[in-house]
């Protein structure tokens, strides 16, 4: 088994790598630069063009392009992740201060739904068409249909109007105080874990109902209640493969489409943050946050597929 | 009896001597507190002389001193910061500053004149690898000595009618020589200054921390033990954090609508400000593209907008909601109502503007109008607001603007590359809108005329009106001025901005000034009880 | 193996030919009868089926429904209130809430068909061609797809939209890129199962090109998947719209789209005109709803020729 974690793990490197890539060159082709933002702040400014040179060469923007890409790249190869365009600080840095709050949002977002949906998913896929089936139906396809920022954006104006209340501004660890750390991430958990248990609900249910149409559970089924909880149990084992897919790439995209609800709730995360360095045009910002989140993703497609084996000893590694 | 009436006038007394603490408790400044502000960003780095923000100039504000500043309590009056007096030579060539003594900077050392200097020198003529961003300004400033500890003397190229004003820019500050000669980049990560408030801490995106100077040289200040900057960016966020109270003010302005929400939420316990900006926002028109080369086809454009219905329209949702030319409408430099409604597109009869428009285009040889792209930032208040203003007035007359929305990025790109047909385009001042500082945009070969036209009469005006000392003259000049651009609109203005500032009731003693980068020192401001 | 006959020639069962007979005209034997079956045992799709039909008449007929101009702005009308004259109110600029969400329901539908449909088609044919060719073709096609998918679809589309500008089809693009990866995984696994079967290993061996052999036997069985996807995808690319729209990253104004409706008065004009930010949500939420529930039932239906592996 480590013989495959391992390979899966020098596969990713490619991946990586091409993905840095694509997104040093999409920086170079998008119209725009740090420097002509620094100087053009605000009201736009009086950008001065002797200014801009000056700016430009002390940012390094000016080195031919396969220099700064390499000189990247080997950075990351030491562990050094370049600094940051805009603020000049090491990227590591920017990152670590955002990072626990994202994590956090994003962990809990995936429990909570997931202990929420597939009990339900389950329930609405074994009592089809019925009204449990339509109710969490309607209350999925609810989730999925209201756009995430307005839930948010209601909530907020919900505290504010009635209860002159918002949440804090500061992100507080939650092992520094859990109390205010809850009162400030309970809402985006909420609103994220709603849309998110929405999705996991529907799968639950679609893929559970499909188990249940083969014919040696129909015929479990027909013989009686202790089969029943045979059934349920083989059934659900069965229909979790594809379930587990889904929350995992739920859980990678949330790291990075944390974006919407960042902005809402006004945290200070590793969403918002890609957004500004993308309108900064911040290259070894983004760049490192494309490879962490690719990253994230490809080691959540390895757990799933981890799952998946344990879930399913038919499958073995290849 | 007598034994009554004294007893009534202890009583009376006692009433009264009760009564004066609570009279005397408005005007008693309280000391403590943490003034908490909303902010829409990160500073990009804490060196003002190197950044064009607001989001350097509020939070570093209290850090600093400059060598003079506009009072904060008496705008647009120049006092001395740093500065004890100064004097002017007659020939306006040489101001010798005089400056306060026993000073000391957050780590200790002494202040000097040699402070002053070097952070002008790093202003007007910076070394390799430092940028300065509004340099354009001080260009009648020669030289800058020292001749003594307490002693600072500025020598200029010419006169300049507008220099006090320009060096009293807010972004001014004045660093320590010691730092700069370690480093010319210091002040890019660090803080030392002379200013009522330490920088104590700052977590990127999240918020700004100054604690009170407890050794601050001027006595008994500040009131305040610290402020705090919280980095808001969502606009309306902002607002809402001022109505749960996390917040006490935003400095920068909130839309009209916001700022209605926030008031009518705490009632009187916010006050809302309306400063007249020095800002304005118009057209800028790239005069090489057909066919805008046609000053009748210029003329049309202007002609179409109904400028006092779109103030009407767009000033409750941006603000935007004045009418004038080229300088601010309120300022000494503003041409008459009648001088502005001679110029096309001021005039209030809009159909005979409408009907003017089209025979122009006609004239000009597009009677069924044109395409065009108006070219534009992707900020909403008040560009995009804005836009969609001009582009629905313009379809009036057949000129079907398709409405380019670029990234800021991607919109400084294309300014500086010209690639536009029209442009949106902002201009303004953080001071007091001399026309130095406003009227060089309209000149030819300077880097904010973006859609690079020449008007000779103009660029003429302008050289004097950088060097005439007598008023009166130069008032006549900036109007000349102003006509010479717009009778052949070469640039079409829109609406001057009005910034709308909500605070917390509790604070006192402070005034929200026209520009945002105004008054942020917060050095003698403070906070009632709650 | 047990289909060639020993002189070389191919024997087909009648079920088979039965089989791809009726794949040819399933439309014309299957489609009334299913759908008159889809409407009796599905009640919840078919509410999210008129929907759409709804929706779509709607878009096609919007000039003749619509009562004002969208785009003309009106000072003495803003922020009106519903009333006789604007039945949903006006917004900021004064003009008429229902003919905007009229026209609205074009450009949901235009943005929301083409991109689905753009992105899934290209999926699916790449998912095909992937699975069909094998080998390297394969592996590195998996490769590109792996690196298309760790890009997060917001940041995708603002990379998009900060090189070409905000319109109707840079948004198109954007959302349509981030489907195809997607589809693209779906896709191949349905024909990867596919290809082994005997009737692609009989065509091949009598000599049918690669083209014919996809369409006529890989592509019916995909359909299925790839039917289920285009329609998840629809509904999906509504709302995708909307958070670009919030973001300030969608269609620009004065274009009526729902999505820029309700992120430009959500936060700041809700509270004092709640018909601006209601309404344009209502739709959005209906739409993606009428979609999901449609798609849903759609895959219900569809069950026996489904494998879930996204």
């Amino acid at each position: 088994m480590w013989q495959y974690i391992v390979k899966r793990m020098l596969l990713m490197i490619p991946t990586l790598i091409g993905a840095a890539l694509v997104v040093f060159l999409l920086m170079q082709v998008v119209p725009g630069d740090v420097a002509l933002l620094i100087l053009g702040s605000d009201q736009g400014g009086d950008v001065n063009l002797a200014e801009l040179d000056r700016l430009r060469a002390n940012l390094g923007l000016d080195r031919p392009l396969y220099e700064q890409f390499f000189s990247w790249l080997w950075g990351i190869a030491r562990f050094d992740f370049g600094t940051s365009l805009w603020s000049g600080a090491p990227v590591i840095e920017e990152l670590w201060i955002r990072l626990p709050l994202t994590l956090e949002v994003a962990l809990f977002a995936t429990i909570i739904s997931t202990l929420i949906a597939i009990p339900l998913g389950t329930l609405a896929a074994i009592r089809q068409d019925t009204w449990i089936d339509y109710l969490v139906r309607v209350v999925s396809i609810g989730g999925l249909g209201i756009p995430a920022f307005w839930t948010g954006i209601l909530i907020i104006l919900f505290l504010v109007i009635y209860f002159e209340w918002s949440p804090p501004l500061v992100f507080v660890p939650l092992w520094e105080d859990p109390w205010e750390n809850f009162k400030q991430l309970i809402w985006p958990i909420v609103t994220v874990g709603y849309r998110n248990a929405a999705v996991a609900m529907r799968m639950t249910r679609s893929t559970v109902l499909e188990v249940m149409r083969e014919d040696y559970v129909r015929t479990a089924w027909a013989k009686g209640l202790h089969e029943r909880m045979v059934v349920i149990k083989h059934t659900l084992k069965n229909s979790m493969l594809p379930v587990v897919t889904i929350i995992g790439a739920e859980f990678a995209f949330l790291m990075g489409g944390l974006v919407v609800t960042e902005t809402v709730f006004t945290l200070n995360g590793l969403g918002s943050f890609v957004v500004d360095a993308i309108l900064h045009r911040d290259i070894p910002v983004i760049q490192t946050l494309i490879l962490l989140t690719a990253f994230v993703i490809v080691f959540a497609n390895l757990i799933v597929d981890l799952v998946y084996a344990w879930l399913d000893p038919r499958i073995s590694y290849r | 009896m007598l034994k009554v009436g004294a007893a009534l006038l202890s009583f009376v007394m006692l009433i009264g001597l009760w009564a004066a603490p609570s009279v005397l408790a408005g005007e008693q400044p309280r000391r403590g507190g943490i003034f908490e502000v909303a902010l829409a960003g990160d500073p990009p780095s804490l060196d003002m002389h190197q950044e064009q923000t607001f989001m350097v100039a509020i939070p570093l504000g209290p850090v600093y001193n400059n060598l003079v500043m506009f009072d904060p309590h008496n705008y647009p009056q120049i006092v001395g910061d740093l500065a004890k007096s100064w004097t002017v030579s007659d020939d306006y060539l040489t101001y010798t500053f005089k400056l306060h003594e026993g000073v000391k900077f957050h780590d200790g050392s002494e202040f000097t004149s040699a402070d002053v200097k070097a952070s002008w020198d790093k202003i007007l003529f910076p070394p390799e690898g430092v940028i300065s961003t509004r340099r354009a300004n001080y260009e009648a400033i020669k030289s800058v000595e020292a001749p003594d500890r307490s002693t600072v003397v500025f020598r200029m190229h010419h006169p300049s009618p507008s220099i006090l004003g320009n060096m009293a820019h807010p972004a001014n500050f004045i660093y320590a020589k010691k730092y700069l000669d370690s480093d010319v980049h210091y002040y890019k990560a660090h803080s030392i200054g002379t200013g009522p408030f330490k920088l104590k801490n700052y977590v990127r995106g999240s918020n700004i921390e100054l604690e009170r100077n407890p050794d601050y040289w001027k006595k008994d200040l500040p009131y305040l033990d610290g402020i705090k900057y919280y980095i808001i960016k969502d606009t309306s966020a902002r607002a809402k954090a001022i109505r749960s109270g996390r917040v006490d003010v935003e400095f920068r302005g909130l839309p009209p609508t916001e700022a209605e929400g926030v008031l009518k939420q705490l009632g009187d316990r916010a006050v809302a400000a309306y400063p007249k900006a020095i800002s304005n926002w118009g057209v800028s028109i790239n005069v090489d593209k057909k066919p805008f080369d046609d000053e009748r086809v210029r003329k049309a454009l202007s002609l179409a907008l109904d400028r006092y219905d779109m103030a009407k329209t767009v000033g409750p949702l941006t603000g935007l909601e004045t009418v004038g030319a080229l300088m601010h409408p309120d300022s000494r430099w503003a041409l008459s109502s009648e001088e502005l409604q001679a110029l096309p597109g001021y005039g209030k009869d809009h159909q005979a503007n409408l009907r003017e428009a089209k025979r122009l285009l006609a004239e000009a040889g597009y009677p069924d109008g044109f395409k065009t792209v108006l070219t534009n930032r992707n900020v909403k208040l008040p560009y995009i607001d804005l836009a969609v203003y001009l582009i629905s007035s313009w379809k009036k007359v057949g000129v079907e603007a398709e409405h380019k929305v670029e990234e800021s990025a991607t919109w400084s790109q294309t300014r500086v590359n010209r690639d536009f047909e029209l442009l949106v385009d902002p201009y303004g001042s953080a001071t007091v809108g001399d026309p130095d500082e406003l009227l060089d945009k309209f000149v030819t070969g300077f880097s904010e005329n973006f859609g690079r036209f020449s008007e000779p009469v103009a660029d003429g005006l302008f050289k004097q009106i950088q060097r005439e000392m007598n008023e009166q003259k130069r008032i006549q000049m900036v109007k000349d001025m102003q006509k010479s651009v717009l009778e052949k609109m070469w640039w079409i203005p829109g609406l001057w901005w009005t910034r709308v500032e909500v605070r917390s009731a509790r604070i006192r003693n402070y005034e929200p000034q026209p520009s945002h980068w105004m008054n942020r020192r917060l050095e003698d401001v403070w906070l009632a009880e709650k | 193996m047990a289909n060639v006959m020993h002189d070389g020639q191919i024997a087909i069962t009648p079920r088979q030919l039965q089989d791809m007979e009726l794949q040819k005209s399933w439309a014309r034997m299957y489609a009334w009868p299913a759908i008159r079956k889809f409407i009796v045992t599905k009640p919840l799709g078919t509410i999210g089926g008129v929907i759409i039909l709804a929706m779509a008449l709607t878009a096609l007929f919007a000039d003749a429904l619509a009562p004002y101009d969208p785009y003309e702005i009106t000072q003495s009308l803003q922020f009106k209130a519903p009333s006789v004259q604007n039945w949903l109110g006006t917004d900021e600029f004064g003009r008429d809430m229902l003919t905007r969400l009229i026209y609205g329901a074009r450009i949901a539908l235009f943005i929301g068909l083409v991109a689905a449909f753009v992105g899934s088609t290209a999926g699916a044919f790449l998912g095909v061609l992937s699975a069909y060719m094998g080998g390297k073709v394969d592996l590195i096609m998996q490769r590109v797809m792996d690196v298309m998918l760790a890009f997060p679809l917001l940041i995708l589309a603002l990379a998009i939209v900060s090189v070409l500008g905000r319109s109707v089809p840079n948004v198109v693009l954007a959302i349509a890129i981030p489907i195809i990866p997607r589809t693209t995984r779906i896709v191949r696994s349905s024909a990867l199962s596919v290809k082994e079967n005997m009737f692609v290993e009989a065509a091949r061996a009598v000599g049918s090109q690669h083209l014919r052999v996809m369409a006529r036997h890989i592509l019916p069985n995909v359909m299925a998947p790839y039917l289920i996807m285009l329609t998840a995808q629809l509904g999906n690319a509504i709302l995708v719209e909307a958070s670009l729209s919030f973001l300030g990253l969608g269609t620009a104004e004065p274009t009526p789209s729902w999505g820029l409706m309700l992120s430009g008065s959500a936060a700041s004009y809700a509270e004092k005109a709640p018909w601006v930010a209601i309404f344009p949500g209502l739709a959005i939420t209906l739409a993606v709803f009428g979609f999901n529930l449609f798609g849903d039932s759609l895959r219900d239906a569809l069950d026996p020729k489904l494998r879930h592996r996204t």
